[in-house]
């Protein structure tokens, strides 16, 4: 589980729990400048998530840590497909992240509403 | 540096048009924009930032590609029955959805759409001779013919009055 809020210019995320020690993070920060978006995607669980390192990936238990795949970084942290989140980022070391979150329209709506 | 887009954007965006016309916003999923735009996940993430990005990117071809052509044969419209034959055979899927579905929910959509509609009314609006008002008064009950499916002979009865009276 992650929790996504906005503090001034950043997005920050959080990790909870035990995720932290498998995805070998307990927060990111990254400048609002740099986000591109964000998207519920409850599909993209299902797709290639490429090679891990380092992390965690149990399939269908845990995903977390960083992929590697066509040549981009993305950061997971999904236990539960249905409540994963997309955010694109631009001139980061992720490309994207890919975040389960409590109500993912909320957090949608707030990382869209905080880019316009 | 990412991996060289194997698709063409013109194509997608195009496609997206039609998939987000047909259906509400919540029931597109981004399986269903992989599956029917024939683009990677990864690709559409890396092009448009978000489904959002999509949208507004769809949202702004089909005001450009098909309401903008409206708007401009309106502009030579000699009465109020050719506003309305062109209004009910043009292809405004997506606005009417957007107008109904995103507008209230998402500024920017709702600045666009306002826009295209101000757009067809001033077109109206310089076509018949009539106040923008009143033009705007012809547009909504086209779009609302339009939404009714347009039924039998109840375009006539307006166009009627309404060309009767303007003369």
């Amino acid at each position: 589980m992650a929790l996504v809020h906005i503090d001034g210019d950043d997005l920050v995320v959080v990790i909870e729990g035990l995720d932290k020690l498998w995805a070998f993070k307990s927060s990111l920060t990254i400048p609002l400048a740099n986000v591109r978006g964000a998207t519920a995607d409850p599909g993209i669980a299902a797709d290639p998530k490429g090679i891990r390192a380092p992390g965690a990936h149990v399939p269908g238990v845990i995903t977390a840590g960083t992929f590697h795949l066509d040549g981009e970084k993305v950061f997971w942290d999904v236990k539960d497909p249905s409540k994963a989140v997309v955010i694109e980022l631009d001139d980061e070391r992720y490309a994207r992240l890919v975040l389960q979150v409590d109500n993912p329209r909320e957090t949608v709506t707030l990382v869209e509403n905080a880019l316009r | 540096m990412g991996r060289q887009r194997t698709f063409d954007e013109d194509e997608v965006v195009r496609a997206a048009v039609g998939l987000f016309g047909g259906r509400a916003y919540d029931g597109v999923s981004v399986d269903d924009l992989v599956t029917h735009l024939g683009v990677h996940r990864n690709s559409l993430y890396k092009t448009f930032g978000s489904k959002r990005g999509l949208y507004l990117a769809a949202l702004r071809r089909h005001l450009g590609d098909d309401v903008r052509p409206l708007a401009e044969a309106l502009a030579a419209a000699p009465d109020a029955a050719t506003v309305l034959r062109l209004v009910t055979a043009a292809d405004l899927g997506l606005l009417l959805l957007a107008v109904v579905d995103r507008a209230p929910a998402d500024e920017e959509v709702a600045a666009e759409v306002a826009a295209a509609l101000a757009g067809i009314d001033q077109a109206i609006a310089d076509a018949l001779h009539i106040p923008t008002a009143l033009a705007a008064g012809l547009t909504a009950a086209a779009l609302g013919i339009v939404l009714r499916g347009n039924p039998d002979g109840v375009g006539a009865a307006l166009t009627q009055r309404f060309d009767r009276q303007g003369k």
